[in-house]
């Protein structure tokens, strides 16, 4: 050994001087409760998606409130549970939406009941592009069309990815076929498939008649002159009259509002028995861990008031077609069990 | 004689447990190449062996036993510790710049073969430069994030 | 020609700028193109749309490109597209010839990107309407064009099949994700895993743990000596023994894999590393001496990565003419015009004309400074295995570390899994199986799963895969003439090492 202990030592020290200035750099200002850098995961794994994109819309309003930093991760659902999972201190929270309780009801593996494990955040925005589509050339006019179709006997096929949002929609219709041509709801078949585009494919491989999709990526289809093999036609948007209403006046692409407008309830109706009639908001909410200090829910829910007050929010939400939708923690909680609750029943009935 | 045919060929995959379907039949093929690799090659291999013609694999070969598992404990620790370190400041990406730096140096020591006053300058120095770059440009600048 | 004054010289800097980045991203073992297109992301909103699809486009062909760089000179792909350029480009960097074999991947980088950006512009739409004829069947027969690279890969033929097929299997590990139409169950492990390897091990810690991590602890086995062999001395004395003349009877392989890349990147969910692959396949088999591919032909890095920016052109395909993307990368693009309030899908490109052509622009700029800044820079670059050993494998360490953790956007398995295949890489070198085929098998054994078993979920029959279409007769053809095409080669490899035992 050709070096002396003493110049290593020299050395080291110099490491822990340069490591400490660098530690005192850790902005310890703030003077609520939530401290240091925050972590948002999501149940993504798209940074191109409508998740990402609307928990970096609410992360940098909060981060800006609050003055922290505040980063959007796509881990992506399991790993995003996972990671909320071991983190109490609050400096790990998570958006993600309706997906998250289906994916339980649904009985996918890697998804717990939600209102156990977690502490409900408020609620933020509502993607209402949740749409169905025929070819255009479909002998299908209207959805009540299909539910008519497959109650005479015909085989009526559905492309859905399985397992949460794209399929209660599904699940609804066959719901509501059970009660209006009872025995006749097992000619309505699920295409379990993946992504939009392999939905789009089903469609123009004529492997199925209906798919799943959303306004936001299927609008130009819907714009495409007849005879092309890609054109397509909504027969069903799944979201809440009200929710549409609140959409901008233009609405999207080339489809205004008013035109969306036609394929929500009561213009369709898919029944849930009774007079109550399903409709599907695709809502985006935060998850907390169970154990986090009760002061950081507070913080989060009094920060998010204020901004929603000053209303900037509300406009950069709607330029990406979302709808705001600010609940409060204790009142999203609430509110996102009794939806949960009415989805239970639905799958319960068509099992 | 063509029905015979397409009903051999005709397949319905339950949904429910289509994720076993492929790997039943990869471990099919897994199980027919492994016992013609076996006959084929693993057995005179091992033959020769005895007769003392080829050794075996990594237990029969020389090897620098203090630098092979000085890197695997090393690494072991580096990415315990890191994970360990990162919890301790949250998203800051401290465990990584810090443990890296610890990690870096001893690797470096570890490797070299002659300890000369230069070599060890030069690998804390890199040790302190390199992470706090890597660090720097990557969880300041592009803020990913960084245990 | 209105988008000319959407034209400034700002918009030319960011393209520049972004094809550096891209670079150093692509450089760096683990960071992808689509990681520096995601980071950067939120830039683009405070740009603008012209100024920010300048600096994503630029980020994306650099990013892709600069994937080269580790994988010649220190035998990690730096992006999974870039696999197959390690085959060839790391044998010749051990040669000394790493400066030559950059240069080469850096002219047939450009080249690919320069064709995929004219078949982009010229005939896109017509593309699209031709790549949804690609169903279920089709797709997964492509795939399996793709792994019968494996059978003329291997040195030994039964190893390397044995090899590709361990390959497959560790790809199915963890979830059917329902994100491909899956039943969203797990198989072939424990409960216990289920924490960590719910969605499997991750393609890019997998590829940079078996190809880095395993090197540096062959290194470590042998004691990490620092050989001061002539390769060195060489690299410095500027003499890199390239020519233009490399590229003479080369002209066919270098278009031919271009098309291969674009034509892939437009298929969704096939995937860019299946691109580089395929074309790498095809040269083997129709290259008329083939027989030094693998132990460091410049043809082999012709092919791989000429088809492999040839993506980039390939993949902006389906996301501009039906809204879907052709790649990760592409996915977050989509983001960027979201953010901006531009929808795409099939009318994207008539109702923006402007933007159509201030991203062909940009594309095509950035492709032309990706050349200019790479190829003046190789001398510098190269010089990266000059620096000793005991300094460059911690770093290259940390920076595995670093791309592992960040390619999921922080998971701490990713880097466990790091350890785990650089193991694994070193027990299956000593015990003789192959890595190549392993990989290669790895990479493309998940969608293989899918398309097969969705085309049987929705035929209810294997004739399906004969009978869908005029198309997937020609790609049974295509897979048999390159099934026979490396047996016969297999042979006559036989041949010629038997005569050469008997003198």
């Amino acid at each position: 050994m050709l070096v002396s202990k003493k110049a290593l030592a020299v050395l080291g020290s110099a490491a822990l001087m340069a490591s400490m200035t660098v530690g005192s750099g850790i902005a310890f200002a703030q003077d609520g409760p939530l401290r240091g850098n925050i972590r948002v995961v999501i149940g993504s794994t798209s940074t191109g998606g409508d998740t990402y994109q609307n928990s970096s819309i609410v992360a940098d309003a909060l981060s800006e409130k609050l003055n922290l930093n505040m980063k959007v991760d796509a881990v992506g659902a399991s790993s995003a549970f996972r990671t909320l999972d071991r983190d109490s201190r609050g400096n790990t929270l998570m958006i993600f939406h309706d997906q998250s309780y289906l994916g339980h009801l649904y009985g996918v593996e890697g998804y717990d009941d939600i209102f156990e494990k977690y502490t409900i955040g408020p609620t933020v925005a509502i993607n209402p592009g949740n749409a169905y589509l025929v070819p255009k050339d479909s002998p299908y006019q209207t959805l009540d069309d299909i539910i008519a179709a497959v109650g005479a006997g015909e085989t009526v096929r559905v492309a859905i990815q399985p397992g949460g949002v794209s399929e209660i929609g599904f699940s609804a219709l066959k719901n509501a076929i059970s009660i209006e041509h009872p025995g006749q709801e097992d000619n309505l078949v699920a295409v379990n498939t993946g992504s939009q585009s392999d939905k789009n494919q089903q469609l123009f491989d004529d492997q199925a008649d209906v798919i799943n999709g959303t306004v936001q990526a299927n609008e130009q289809y819907t714009r495409l002159p007849e005879d092309d093999q890609k054109a397509m036609r909504f027969v069903w948007l799944t979201a809440r009259q009200d929710t549409i209403e609140q959409a901008p006046e233009e609405g999207l692409g080339q489809t205004t509002r008013q035109q969306l407008l036609a394929y929500v309830e009561p213009n369709v109706n898919v029944t849930m028995g009774g007079d109550e009639s399903f409709t599907f908001d695709k809502e985006f909410f935060f998850l907390y861990n169970k154990d986090m200090d009760p002061a950081i829910v507070e913080q989060i829910d009094e920060a998010l008031a204020e901004i929603y007050a000053e209303g900037e929010i509300q406009e950069t939400q709607k330029n990406a077609f979302f709808i705001p939708n600010f609940k409060p923690s204790d009142e999203a909680s609430e509110y996102l069990q009794d939806k949960m609750t009415r989805y239970e029943g639905i799958i319960e009935n068509i099992k | 004689m063509e029905s015979g045919l397409s009903s051999l060929l005709s397949i319905s995959i339950d949904f429910g447990t289509s994720h076993l379907f492929f790997p039943m039949i990869i471990h099919w093929v897994l199980a027919l190449l492994f016992l013609a690799v076996l006959v084929t090659k693993t057995i005179p291999f091992l033959a020769a062996v005895k007769r003392g013609e080829r050794t075996l694999p990594i237990i029969g070969e020389s090897m620098d036993g203090f630098r092979f598992f000085g890197t695997l404990a090393l690494m072991v620790a580096y990415f315990y510790l890191m994970a360990f370190v990162g919890n301790i400041f949250p998203y800051t990406g401290y465990g990584f710049l810090f443990v890296s730096m610890v990690f870096v140096l001893l690797m470096a020591l570890m490797y070299m073969h002659e300890w000369t006053k230069k070599a060890v300058t030069t690998a804390v120095i890199t040790a302190i430069v390199a992470p706090s770059v890597a660090w720097f440009v990557l969880a300041k600048l592009f803020k990913i994030t960084l245990p | 020609m209105e988008f000319l004054s959407l034209l400034d010289l700002t918009f030319f800097l960011l393209a520049a700028l972004g094809a550096l980045v891209g670079i150093v991203f692509g450089a760096i073992p683990g960071m992808t193109a689509t990681m520096a297109v995601a980071v950067c992301l939120p830039l683009t909103y405070a740009l603008g749309l012209n100024h920010g699809l300048a600096l994503l486009l630029g980020l994306y062909v650099g990013g892709i490109s600069g994937g080269m760089v580790p994988a010649i000179l220190i035998n990690i792909p730096g992006t999974p597209s870039s696999i197959t350029t390690t085959f060839d480009g790391y044998p010749m960097a051990q040669k000394g010839e790493g400066e030559k074999a950059l240069r080469v991947s850096v002219i047939a980088s450009v080249v690919g990107g320069l064709i995929s950006a004219a078949v982009l512009f010229f005939f896109a739409p017509m593309l699209a309407d031709f790549s949804i004829k690609f169903s279920y069947v089709e797709k997964f027969l492509i795939i399996l064009l793709a792994l019968s690279v494996i059978a003329s890969l291997s040195s030994n033929m039964l190893v390397g099949i044995f090899s590709g097929v361990i390959g497959i299997w560790l790809s199915l590990v963890g979830v059917y994700s329902t994100s491909d139409g899956g039943n969203g169950k797990t198989r072939l492990m424990f409960d216990f895993m289920e924490p960590y390897l719910f969605e499997g091990f991750s393609l890019l810690p997998v590829l940079i743990g078996i190809f880095g991590i395993s090197t540096i602890l062959l290194e470590a086995e042998k004691g990490v000596k620092n050989e001061l062999s002539g390769e060195r001395v060489k690299l410095g004395k500027g003499g890199s023994g390239f020519s233009m003349s490399i590229f003479k009877g080369r002209l066919t392989n270098l278009v031919r894999s271009s098309f291969i890349g674009t034509f892939v990147g437009m298929l969704p969910g096939v995937g860019g590393s299946a691109a580089s692959v395929l074309a790498y396949t095809q040269e083997k088999n129709l290259s008329k001496d083939s027989s030094e591919m693998g132990k460091g032909a410049p043809q082999g890095l012709i092919a791989s990565e000429s088809a492999n920016n040839a993506l980039t052109g390939g993949a902006l395909i389906p996301l501009l003419s039906l809204g879907i993307p052709g790649d990760s990368t592409t996915a977050v693009l989509i983001g960027a015009f979201t953010l901006q309030g531009i929808q795409v899908g099939p009318l994207f490109i008539p109702e923006n004309v402007d933007t159509w052509y201030v991203m062909m622009t940009a594309l095509i700029f950035a492709n032309i400074v990706m050349f200019f800044l790479m190829f003046y820079a190789i001398k510098h670059i190269a010089k990266v295995v000059m620096v000793p050993k005991h300094l460059l494998f911690p770093i290259i360490v940390m920076m595995c570390v670093v791309g592992a953790y960040a390619i999921n956007y922080g998971i701490m398995f990713d880097v466990w899994t790091l350890l785990i295949f650089g193991v694994l890489g070193y027990v299956i070198q000593k015990v003789g199986l192959e890595v190549a085929p392993l990989i290669i098998g790895f990479i493309l054994g998940s969608q293989a799963e899918v398309y097969f078993v969705k085309s049987l979920e929705s035929a209810g029959t294997f004739s399906i895969f004969f009978t869908k279409s005029p198309i997937a007769v020609v790609l049974w053809i295509l897979i048999i003439a390159s099934v026979v095409f490396s047996i016969l080669m297999g042979l006559k490899r036989r041949k010629v090492s038997r005569e050469e035992a008997s003198q």
